[in-house]
């Protein structure tokens, strides 16, 4: 387990809090999406799906970090929220309207946890960065 | 009480310098190291390179993949140049070694 290795993992964790930004914009945005492109009813709320996987050091100590993968972004099985809007397009026969099951003080959370877990990661990067110049500066 | 013979301790080392396999001496073996840590850093100096190409044109949107694969390289090269400080320093020692 050396530096790169550290960056290894870090950078794993970096990707996967971008990706869950990218999820909590997709959410915000459709936020108020009545309809899908294949006409399947509003929008569903996308939610990441985080995975640990060894790095296969070779030895012991390094075998137990583990970077993180995202292995799947999912639509979320909540159901939609029924909102009473006659007039709407996309309202059905009582006049309820199906709006996505997003719940936009949920995302604000979500995507403060994200940047909070993305900057925890940086500073590991940094922090890593730092002890590798404290360790060159032993032979000056 | 017996005392040791000094001289064939200090004998020159038995490295045929004439023999195909003396690239396998104790000088080369340290050159041969250097030379794949030098090759190392400079592949990550590439990467590091391409991608920051790559990011500078618009085709990667990797941020901090890049910043991470510069930080490598960074790192790797002040390594290298840590390494090859020490050994010249060694060297200047031996030749200002009043004999």
């Amino acid at each position: 387990m050396d530096f790169l290795d550290v960056f290894s993992v870090s950078a794993s964790g970096l990707t996967a809090q971008r990706v869950r930004l990218q999820a909590v914009a997709s959410n915000m945005a459709n936020a108020r999406s009545t309809r899908t492109e294949d006409g399947q009813g509003p929008y569903q709320r996308k939610l990441t799906v985080f995975q640990s996987e060894s790095l296969n050091f070779d030895d012991e100590l390094g075998a137990a970090m583990e970077r993180v993968h995202v292995t799947d972004v999912v639509a979320s099985q909540e159901p939609a929220t029924l909102v009473y809007d006659p007039g709407h397009p996309d309202a059905d026969e009582d006049g309820y309207v199906a709006y996505p099951n997003v719940n936009i003080l949920e995302e604000m959370v979500d995507m403060m946890t994200t940047s909070r877990m993305y900057e925890a990661n940086t500073n590991v990067v940094r922090t890593t960065r730092q002890l590798a110049d404290t360790a060159l500066s032993i032979g000056r | 009480m017996p005392i040791d013979p000094i001289l064939p301790r200090i004998q020159a080392p038995t490295v045929d310098f004439n023999a195909d396999d003396r690239r396998v001496g104790f000088g080369n073996e340290f050159a041969a190291k250097m030379d794949a840590a030098l090759s190392n850093v400079s592949e990550r100096l590439n990467v590091a390179d391409v991608r920051l190409a790559r990011v500078a044109s618009g085709e990667e949107a990797d941020i901090h993949g890049t910043m991470i694969a510069l930080q490598e390289a960074d790192i790797s090269l002040r390594m290298m140049v840590s390494v090859r400080d020490e050994a010249v320093e060694a060297y200047e020692k031996i030749m200002n070694m009043q004999v």
